[in-house]
């Protein structure tokens, strides 16, 4: 006589799916965060009467060392504008928005040159700047 | 007689805390992203060469040092020079015209640089930057 075998059925556990998706978000949000310029070290400068702006499409900063950055990224003045020319390729113009983040005690020899490179480079300067607290 | 009964041990059910805590990372990553920035735009005209000096003269020329601001050789502090800038382009018409020239010493900090800038901007002008180029002479 001939005994049947139970068929054993195998599932793959997916208890610990929730963990590895998490682990995988938090890898994720690591390396988008390399790109951006969240660790450069500046104070903005203080103004009056400006307005919120659009997303630029890069982010030149000079910060409290006087060092640039290109969207975080330390680069020379010499780099920049070929730098910026490949990132704003064939963009129309008054969309190739440019954010400047300048150290409020940077002096002129640090950001003029830097400002010229993105006129070069045919970018949108945006200031990014602190707006002045009003009195209540 | 009273008869005791057995308490049952309720989970909650735990198979859908994973979706919920990917939707609460998605929306504080999409807040994290969109939070707007404030700023100046300003409209730079593209770098060149000085070729007419002539027309160039004709603009109105600014100097930026750390403790004033000379506008046409007067020098002046920033709420005169907003109001006197503010006058001398009204009086101009054409846009080629209404190009402030803006010359800084190098230690002009960036606050005194953006103030100008703005009163240039407010009066309606268009700012462009008069740099020094550097240029090695070999002499024999």
């Amino acid at each position: 006589m001939k005994l049947a075998r139970k068929k054993l059925t195998a599932s793959v556990p997916s208890f610990a799916m929730g963990d590895i998706a998490f682990l995988l978000l938090i890898f994720f949000v690591i390396l988008a965060r390399v790109q951006d310029d969240s660790h450069v070290q500046w104070d903005p400068a203080i103004l009056p009467d400006i307005k919120m702006i659009g997303a630029p499409l890069a982010s030149v900063a000079i910060d409290s060392g006087y060092k640039t950055y290109l969207n975080g990224e330390e680069i020379s003045n010499d780099q920049l504008t070929p730098r910026l020319n490949a990132i704003l390729g064939e963009t129309p113009a008054g969309e190739r928005n440019i954010s400047f983040k300048v150290h409020r005690e940077a002096q002129a020899k640090h950001f003029e040159p830097v400002i010229q490179s993105i006129g070069e480079a045919g970018g949108d300067l945006i200031h990014i700047l602190e707006p002045e607290a009003t009195e209540p | 007689m009273k008869l005791r009964r057995g308490q049952l041990l309720v989970d909650p059910p735990a198979s859908s805390s994973s979706d919920i805590a990917f939707i609460l990372i998605i929306f504080f990553l999409v807040c994290a992203s969109v939070q707007p920035e404030t700023g100046l735009p300003q409209f730079l005209p593209r770098t060149e060469a000085k070729e007419e000096k002539k027309e160039q003269s004709k603009n109105l020329e600014v100097s930026i040092t750390p403790s004033n601001i000379v506008l046409n050789g007067s020098p002046l502090k920033l709420p005169e020079f907003s109001k006197r800038i503010l006058v001398a382009l009204q009086a101009k018409t054409r846009p080629q015209d209404k190009v402030v020239v803006v010359k800084s010493t190098p230690d002009t900090p960036y606050d005194q640089w953006i103030r100008v800038s703005q009163a240039i901007d407010n009066a309606g002008g268009t700012l462009t930057l008069e740099l020094e180029s550097e240029r090695t002479i070999i002499v024999d």
